[in-house]
């Protein structure tokens, strides 16, 4: 697109699940784009709201305007809740009520342009950024907000929802440990966490955990029950483990029993291996098999606890509803120097906008030279190196 | 009449997997061919490779010799659909999203093999091959072959053709289907069936439409319809337990309703499942969404098949 | 026997210990009763752990007792629990022996009391630690007892400390069950703390604006349940929240394996599961279980059961110099009373159903498992 500053009309949309202070992101566009005298619409549940707008009794698309619309950064997102967004593979029922997936990008493409929006601004990672690249490839105008739990998207030193998700889990971890505390147990606490460990790795520091599992060091079980009941030798009787959903666990004995004949009939690729590929990234899983591990290991009661539900409902903190807002401009001032395709990034203190092509694909895991290591160590957390 | 065999033995179709030693198929000991596609999208499923009928990649990062390799990062492969983590970790990661267009040439280039497809074209010749490996074993267990999926209806040419070849070199066939298809379908595949395992899942419609993706009427009425046409086949009523979703009484009760009128409904079967974990299942593009809730119990399973054996005037089984 | 005290309500050596189970805030408590004691001159002693100091003192390096000496109450956070540590699950009167069986301590207790020539003992302690405490009354010994409990279900007081820290939590958990049930699109099924009573469950069921709320009160058909979600949940509101109570009853829950357990009770942390997985039955949109449990058990205190805490610890001293022996200390606002540990003792304060929370919660539209 041509660096025409003529009023120009941008949509904006979010990614699937909720992440507290989108509203922040919204507002900060709106304010952007009004200084411009250019139109924000929203479309809610990610793609839906245009793809199938007869599913909205109100539309699927909104006018977004600071004066009429109440955004508090606290309630909810003003784009819906439950995204859905896929065009590639859109779930339907055939003629011959046969359900398929069916690419609809080039509807969508269509009715972006037949709405008149010369731009989409998405709030997406991971999965939401690769089909945003997609797009943009067939044409799009497109501009991300890197969007992230867990902080992984490397483009960004620090994505939008990274913080509030880590202000939450500290604040449930030392609920954690009182709990811990009190009846004389371990807290085994599964967090956040799939590819990269900054949330338990930064929580745990901040709780003083006796240790912490992240996806970048697998651990022996053996090592953790060692430390722990070094630890607790003296006065203290209670301890607190932090694992990251993706944290991984090497030397588990391996379990024996052959896939049972009736599963292999149902599933001709079934394999037992809790590592195969198709085995459900369960939310719950790594509390309980570190718990149960650890038990077998260590005389003192250990119980798996789980924030993963609880991450996704919540007010954004301080920092999130800032950067929300930072974030949200960003994207139009991007916009408005011509980019096309790219991801507002924050390198502080500057925001920079990185091709999606550059940006897609790059996870920033903990490095081993990471300064968190060194101050894990010497509050006497076992992080497994 | 030779030309009519040479074409039979040519259709081809898109395999998943053969097995053989499979005793949950039929009667006897049997060999299952899978085949790749399903109109019904269960929230329960637990082979999600086996719900798109295009071939897909599979990927087993223990294979993979990272980044001492690479081969697949550079053209032919789809541009992003695999790639490295800086860092220590060596093995390559996939971007299911952008791996989408990676074809069996393709495929062919790993030197190790961790990177397949799932889902080859077959001839029913170079099935048949491997079924007739356990002829003997068919012949004493009274076992043959079995077809299942993804769902066989989508494929009826190669499954018709397949079953006819079974029975052509003196093997009985099995199915196992949903039987969401057209009936014109089911017409053609039926004529060469011996035993037809069929899945009745939910008997409410707008809770089928949510668990499964669509509702039951259609289905019902092949069932029906195929008990009337075919009073030869043994069909055999089935239904995944899924806690929460079918787990009750009501459902049992439902199903030895619907079956009973049909002297060619033989039994009805239970198969208990385990709920899985809540989060993302994140492989070939599939997001999975149950809870995490309790296999049902032995006492449930007991209490259903002993409902089922009294509506079949058979004596528990103690 | 009594001792004798010279002058009635004059102390000289006062204990204070508590009793098992984990409730925020019991510094605060501790620490009223210390300064309030401290300005009569009376000395006060901690007990760790219960009963165990007195029993065991060799178990704690720093000593079974602690001197509750005014330097130590000032460095004392009301913040925090746990300087008194908290006694094991384990009725002194039927404690396992290591060689099997049942032992009753009661008597080497009130042993050990004397020896340590302790006048009086001010407990805080659970409906069942009250129990206990009468029992050990009625065999002599001089007590005060402060109760304590989160689900506020001790009856002849209106509010327990613990309550209002609990009830502070499990809102603002309820909160965001609620948001992560309007983003997948479900209906969470959250069970809270709650296995006599339904406070908690109905109070945080308003302040969220639950549309349902399962208490031990009110025994529920889920069919009826699941009619009301059906009329709430549509596609412009396609979630929903169930609050569900420890140990809230179900009409027609049987069950089969255990013998042992009521025909109506489910093991807490696994209510929320049963429910979820029973209502999934009845109606198509997704069901999904949560547990508070654990997470509203941890955790500080709020300001309010600072002030309680800290008013309950100075009345039980002032129920001790007005002569009292073998009563409760009760709050009932403006006031703090006492009444006698029988009374107090084996009683639970359910929501009557004639209570105001019950009618706000029904003009709000909640269902409450009553007759629709």
């Amino acid at each position: 697109m041509s660096k025409d500053t003529g009023r120009k009309r941008i949509a904006i949309m979010v990614g699937a699940g909720y992440i507290p202070g989108i509203n922040a992101v919204v507002a900060g566009a709106s304010l952007a784009a009004g200084k411009l005298g250019w139109e924000l619409v929203g479309i809610l549940d990610g793609f839906e709201g245009i793809l199938h707008p007869e599913k909205y009794p109100d539309g699927g698309l909104i006018e977004i305007n600071p004066r009429v619309l109440n955004l508090d950064p606290n309630t909810g997102s003003v784009l819906g809740q439950s995204a859905r967004i896929d065009p590639f593979n859109v779930r339907t029922i055939n003629k011959d009520e046969m359900v398929e997936e069916v690419d609809m990008s080039d509807e969508l493409l269509n009715k972006l342009k037949a709405e008149k929006i010369d731009a989409v601004i998405s709030i997406v990672g991971g999965k939401g950024l690769t089909i945003l690249y997609q797009l943009h490839r067939k044409g799009l105008n497109a501009v991300c907000v890197p969007r992230s739990i867990e902080n992984e998207i490397a483009s960004t030193s620090v994505s939008f929802g990274f913080n509030t998700a880590l202000t939450f889990t500290i604040d449930m971890l030392d609920r954690a440990r009182l709990a811990a505390k009190a009846a004389h147990k371990i807290a085994v606490v599964e967090v956040q966490g799939e590819e990269a460990g900054w949330i338990a790795l930064q929580a745990g520091i901040a709780v003083a955990a006796d240790a912490v599992l992240i996806p970048e060091i697998p651990v022996d079980l053996k090592n953790v029950a060692a430390h722990l009941k070094d630890k607790m030798s003296g006065k203290k009787s209670w301890g607190l483990v932090v694992v990251a959903q993706g944290a991984r666990i090497i030397n588990q004995p391996k379990n024996e029993e052959p896939v049972s004949s009736l599963k292999a009939s149902l599933s001709p690729l079934a394999t037992s291996d809790a590592n195969s590929e198709f085995v459900i990234h369960s939310s719950g899983q790594a509390a309980q098999a570190v718990a149960t591990g650890l038990q077998l290991r260590i005389a003192e009661e250990t119980f798996p606890m789980v924030i993963g539900p609880w991450v996704r409902g919540g007010s954004p903190s301080a920092v999130d509803r800032q950067l929300g807002v930072a974030y949200g401009a960003g994207a139009i001032q991007a916009l408005e120097a011509g980019k096309n395709g790219v991801m507002v990034s924050f390198v502080p203190p500057d925001i920079k906008f990185v091709p999606l092509a550059e940006a897609i694909n790059k996870i920033r895991t903990v490095p081993a030279e990471s300064m968190f290591f060194q101050v894990a160590d010497s509050l006497g957390i076992y992080v497994g190196k | 009449m030779i030309n009519q065999t040479n074409n039979i033995l040519d259709i081809t179709g898109r395999v998943l997997n053969i097995q053989r030693y499979c005793s949950h198929d039929g009667p006897g000991i049997r060999t299952n061919v899978f085949i790749k596609g399903c109109s019904l999208r269960c929230k329960w499923c637990g082979n999600p490779e086996s719900i798109r009928l295009k071939p897909e990649v599979s990927y087993d990062p223990k294979k993979c010799e990272g980044k001492k390799c690479s081969i697949c990062l550079k053209a032919p492969f789809p541009e992003g659909g695999f790639y490295f983590v800086e860092g220590d970790d060596a093995k390559v990661k996939v971007n299911w999203q952008l791996a989408a267009g990676t074809t069996e040439e393709m495929v062919a280039l790993c030197p190790t093999g961790a990177l397949e497809m799932f889902g080859k074209i077959m001839t029913v010749r170079e099935v048949m091959e491997e079924v007739e490996k356990d002829s003997s074993i068919y012949r004493s267990t009274g076992g043959g072959l079995s077809m299942s999926g993804g769902e066989v209806m989508l494929q009826p040419d190669f499954t018709a053709a397949l079953l006819q070849e079974a029975h052509n070199r003196g093997i009985n066939t099995a199915i196992e289907t949903a039987c969401n298809a057209p009936w014109a379908n089911l017409e053609k595949v039926l004529p060469h069936v011996d035993t037809m395992l069929h899945d009745l899942k939910l008997m409410d419609s707008e809770r089928h439409k949510k668990w499964t993706g669509v509702g039951n009427e259609r289905i019902l009425a092949n069932f029906k319809k195929a008990y009337e046409t075919f009073p030869n086949i043994d069909f055999i009523a089935r239904t995944p337990l899924i806690p929460g979703v079918n787990c009750d009484d009501e459902h049992i009760l439902g199903v030895l309703e619907f079956i009973k009128p049909h002297k060619n409904v033989i039994d009805y079967e239970l198969l208990p499942y385990h709920r899985f974990g809540l989060g993302k299942y994140e492989s070939l593009g599939v997001v999975y969404e149950l809870d995490d809730y309790k296999t049902p119990s032995d006492e449930v399973v007991k209490r259903f098949q002993s409902m089922i054996d009294e509506a079949f005037g058979r004596k528990a089984n103690s | 026997m009594i001792k004798s005290l010279g002058h009635a309500g004059t102390h000289r050596r006062v204990a204070i210990n508590v009793g098992s189970g984990f409730v925020p805030g019991t510094n605060a408590v501790v620490m009223g009763a210390a300064i309030a004691g401290g300005k009569l001159g009376w000395e006060m002693i901690g007990i760790r752990n219960g009963f165990e100091g007195l029993l065991f003192p060799d178990r704690f390096p720093g000593g079974g007792m602690i001197n509750l000496s005014p330097e130590l109450i000032e460095n004392l956070d009301p913040a925090t629990g746990g300087i008194l540590g908290q006694a094991p699950k384990v009725d002194p009167f039927h404690a396992p022996s290591v060689k099997g069986g049942k032992k009753d301590l009661s008597d080497q207790i009130l042993k050990r009391i004397k020896e340590e020539d302790i006048d009086a003992l001010i407990s805080i302690v659970s409906g069942q630690g009250l129990g206990i405490l009468q029992k050990l009354h009625l065999k002599g010994l001089h007590t005060v007892c402060i109760p304590r409990s989160i689900e506020n279900d001790i009856a002849n007081t209106a509010v327990s400390f613990g309550f209002n820290s609990a009830l502070s939590v499990t809102i603002e958990m309820l909160n965001k069950a609620y948001q992560a049930a309007r983003s997948a699109s479900k209906i969470a099924v959250v069970e809270v703390p709650g296995e006599h009573a339904g406070w908690i469950a109905l109070q945080a069921g308003i302040a969220v604006r639950a549309d349902a709320v399962l208490m031990p009160e009110i025994p529920c058909d889920l069919k009826n349940l699941a009619k009301r979600l059906k009329d709430k949940i549509s596609v412009r509101r396609p979630y929903g929240l169930v609050v569900v109570a420890e140990g809230a009853k179900l009409v027609d829950y049987k069950v089969i394996k255990d013998a042992k357990s009521s025909p109506e009770s489910i093991p807490a942390g696994q209510v929320a599961g049963t429910v979820a997985t029973r209502l999934q039955k009845l109606i198509t949109a997704e069901t999904y279980p949560l547990v508070i449990g654990a997470w509203a058990r941890g955790g500080n205190p709020t300001a309010t059961d600072h002030q309680l805490g800290m008013a309950y610890g100075a009345g039980s001293i002032q129920v001790l110099k007005a002569g009292q022996n073998g009563v409760m200390v009760s709050f009932m606002p403006p006031d703090i009373r006492f009444v006698p540990l029988k009374d107090a003792v084996d009683t639970v304060r359910t929501v009557p159903s004639e209570s105001e929370f019950m009618r706000i919660a029904q003009l709000l539209g909640i269902y409450l498992g009553n007759r629709l």
